[in-house]
């Protein structure tokens, strides 16, 4: 056995966790791994078609599939699945702990490259089915809807990092998360443009974050829309501190967490 | 040589904290096979969590300038939707061995169970885990080998072999061996630590610890 580098050490451990994750999260069902990519492929079908059958240009000014594409892609992969996998980052990861190598935050880290990972997959498909079925979904500056998905994933990503390490000391946090999933979709212009939405109400829905996340995806990813309300700053700040609160809550008390 | 400088640990409980080990100052020599004797609830599996770096100490500092393995004990470490190739894959990975192929291919013949290998260690009775713990520890080159009561599980022959096995490394590795069965204790140990009344003391003679054991 030979001695590695700190950076060196996580980087196996990272990409082991990752194969692992990978391998085991479908091992059982009868299509294996093609779910990693079917599941979330149906679940955005499914929501196209719903919300998109009403018909379309709904809201004026895109086509009702690419809109809710370009929304649900974003709000339910990204934000959703990546909170959701590192929230939930202790289920089924005993095992690894027992390896003095491996520590939580590497699991926290494997989940997110997995998450942003599948996003992308997983976008470029159902992007070229729309392309396929003569629609335009590709985003009119590609390179800052990334930019934003970036900061959403990290938000994402400490966010629910934060909710695992509170979650272990009481767990009602996790029926707490769990019961605001479904809210927060509403409230988080998920569906709608807030152009839509009476300006008297602008200043009580602008306390999420993630609106204005869903908002300057949308004005970056359509030309023709300008969001009344998006705020680049409060986002970046939100997230900014919600990762120092999740990386210090980590640092400050995993060994206590390791013995729950 | 590892030492265990002023080590304290104790799990909150509802009454309060429990020690488990209370400021330990111990220094185990790098030529010594250690036995690790105690009744239950003594420490002993806390002590190899310990040593093996997934568990810290609540104040104190354990110092050590070897490659430590594991706690290998009956079920640890495995994921059981896996194969057991699967496992031992991963298990490369995290070290860092480039060289999993051998690595697999000697597991597999250690633990002889042929074509199971290729199955998910659920499917395993405790005695193919066992041998495939003990077989997956052995694939790899630690300085120190941390087993929890594995060899007394497994059929005879198998044991032998474990024994034979362990012989061979010891050329240039020793072992810390936490064990109820004495006679594996005497024949592998040439030192033993006994953890009693919340003290840990170190025995030159592991012959002088069982009786200080079996007399506590």
């Amino acid at each position: 056995m030979k001695a590695r580098s700190a950076f060196s050490i996580q980087k196996d451990v990272i990409f082991a966790i990752f194969i692992r994750e990978m391998v085991t999260r479908f091992s059982s069902y009868t299509f294996g791994n093609i779910w990693l990519v079917l599941e979330p492929l149906l679940m955005m079908i499914l929501f196209m078609v719903i919300f998109g059958a009403r018909g379309r240009g709904a809201y004026g000014f895109v086509e009702a599939p690419v809109f809710i594409f370009s929304a649900f892609l974003t709000f339910r992969l990204l934000w959703n699945y990546t909170m959701k996998q590192n929230f939930s980052a202790r289920n089924g990861t005993q095992g690894l702990l027992e390896y003095r190598q491996v520590r939580l935050f590497d699991v926290f880290l494997a989940r997110s490259i997995i998450e942003g990972a599948l996003f992308i997959v997983v976008g470029l498909i159902i992007a070229m089915g729309l392309v396929w079925l003569g629609y335009d979904p590709w985003p009119s500056d590609l390179l800052l809807v990334l930019a934003y998905c970036l900061v959403l994933w990290l938000f994402a990503a400490s966010f629910g990092m934060l909710g695992c390490m509170l979650g272990s000391f009481a767990r009602e946090i996790e029926k707490f998360i769990s019961l605001m999933t479904m809210p927060l979709m509403f409230l988080s212009a998920v569906f709608f443009p807030m152009s839509i939405i009476p300006p008297q109400y602008w200043k009580y829905l602008t306390w999420n974050p993630l609106l204005h996340a869903m908002e300057l995806i949308r004005e970056a990813w359509f030309s023709t829309y300008t969001s009344p309300v998006a705020d680049l700053q409060y986002l970046l700040a939100f997230t900014l501190i919600f990762m120092a609160l999740a990386m210090s809550t980590y640092r400050l008390s995993w060994r206590r967490v390791l013995a729950r | 040589m590892i030492r265990f400088d002023n080590v304290s640990k104790y799990y909150p409980t509802r009454y309060g904290p429990k020690y488990v080990l209370r400021d330990l100052n111990i220094e185990i020599p790098d030529d010594r096979d250690i036995a690790i004797l105690g009744a239950n609830g003594a420490g002993k599996s806390t002590m190899l969590r310990l040593l093996g770096g997934i568990d810290f100490p609540t104040s104190g500092k354990i110092k050590s300038d070897r490659f430590i393995s594991w706690p290998l004990a009956l079920a640890s470490g495995m994921q059981g939707k896996l194969t057991g190739r699967e496992n031992v894959r991963f298990i490369c990975r995290i070290h860092g061995v480039n060289a999993n192929k051998e690595t697999e291919e000697f597991v597999k013949d250690f633990s002889e169970l042929g074509d199971s290998f290729e199955l998910p260690l659920n499917s395993y009775s405790s005695g193919m885990r066992s041998k495939y713990s003990f077989a997956v520890s052995m694939g790899f080159d630690f300085d120190t080998y941390l087993i929890d009561e594995i060899l007394s599980v497994g059929d005879a022959g198998f044991r032998r072999k474990c024994e034979a096995a362990i012989t061979n490394k010891r050329a240039n590795a020793n072992i810390i061996l936490v064990s109820h069965n004495m006679d594996v204790l005497k024949r592998q140990c040439n030192a033993a630590i006994l953890l009693a009344y919340g003290r840990a003391d170190f025995y030159e003679s592991v012959d002088q610890a069982i009786f200080r054991y079996q007399n506590l």
